[in-house]
């Protein structure tokens, strides 16, 4: 594989004929050598499926490079910049995979139902701590309830809480992703400014859960 | 009748909930981590997307990115996605930092 700068990558690109198929074949090595690490916790390069998901990838990452190739500010590798691209597209398809057949309902269905606040304490708290952490849940939890909209708390349970993946709860919420990481930003910041009107941080609230 | 007044209350105030099962202590402790840690101004997953190159080569660097770049790294301690997409690039660069040119 040519070693190349910058400016070269782009040129080649840009060019036609045959230095812009050196440069294609390079770069689409350059981003399947990068895969296996990059889906070291999702995909092993053994399994069977992984090099369909490779190729797949490699082919979108370089329609998105060749795309995109004026938005290459300079301020990085072109290799690094084209890696980051081949991450998105890649995990981006592994999560929907993942996620394809879970709901978003089952997710917050799932996160609700009690527990006691003995079940977070490694020992068991004096009943005075659990008077106030059950003071505390329900008041916290009435806080949540009267702030958020049915959207943001849904999206809070599913994707702060569960883990579903952004863009899986965007879909399934009928929005996009940023606009989704806004929606609960401003979820989280209505909630601390009222906690901080009730005189409560979430310091506060944490050194609470910790006591046993 | 209750449950015709539960449903005058959601008519009336859209977008509340109605009265939910008691949510489980985990679940409260998760949501106050995440808002202790929430700024006012935070980037979009597309801003931190459009700089985690440059972020990422800093880091490897061992630059204090953290420093340099403080909404990326405040964003990536929120947003399990882009964290993940980081600290994929990162395990891509340090291998390719390691391999024979």
């Amino acid at each position: 594989m040519t070693k190349r700068t910058n400016e070269q990558w782009l040129s080649e690109l840009r060019a036609g004929g045959l230095p812009r198929q050196a440069a294609l074949a390079d770069l689409r090595a350059e981003i399947l050598n990068g895969l296996p690490y990059a889906l070291r916790d999702w995909l092993s390069p053994d399994n069977p499926q992984f090099a369909a998901l490779a190729e797949e990838v490699t082919q979108e990452t370089l329609m998105r490079v060749l795309k995109h190739l004026d938005s290459f500010e300079g301020r990085s590798r072109f290799t690094t910049w084209a890696h980051k691209i081949a991450v998105r597209v890649a995990l981006t398809e592994l999560r929907r995979r993942r996620w394809k057949d879970i709901s978003l309902e089952s997710l917050t269905d799932n996160a609700e139902g009690g527990d006691t606040p003995r079940a977070i304490a490694d020992t068991a708290p004096g009943p005075e701590t659990v008077m106030e952490q059950t003071d505390l849940l329900a008041r916290v939890q009435q806080i949540m309830l009267e702030e958020l909209t049915d959207k943001q708390m849904r999206a809070m349970l599913a994707v702060a809480i569960q883990g579903m993946p952004l863009e899986e709860a965007a879909r399934r919420l009928g929005t996009e992703r940023n606009a989704l990481y806004k929606l609960l930003h401003d979820a989280r910041l209505r909630l601390k400014r009222r906690l901080a009107r009730e005189g409560l941080t979430p310091g506060e609230l944490l050194a609470v859960f910790e006591r046993g | 009748m209750r449950h015709w007044l539960d449903t005058l209350k959601h008519w009336l105030w859209p977008g509340k909930r109605p009265p939910s099962a008691p949510l489980p202590p985990r679940v409260l402790r998760k949501a106050a981590q995440q808002i202790e840690m929430t700024q006012e101004v935070e980037y979009s997953c597309d801003d931190v997307h459009r700089l985690l190159d440059q972020f990422a080569e800093a880091v490897l660097r061992g630059v204090d990115a953290a420093q340099l770049m403080p909404l990326v790294q405040s964003h990536l301690d929120m947003c399990p996605d882009c964290r993940e997409e980081f600290e994929a690039l990162m395990r891509i660069l340090r291998a390719s930092s390691v391999s024979p040119t």
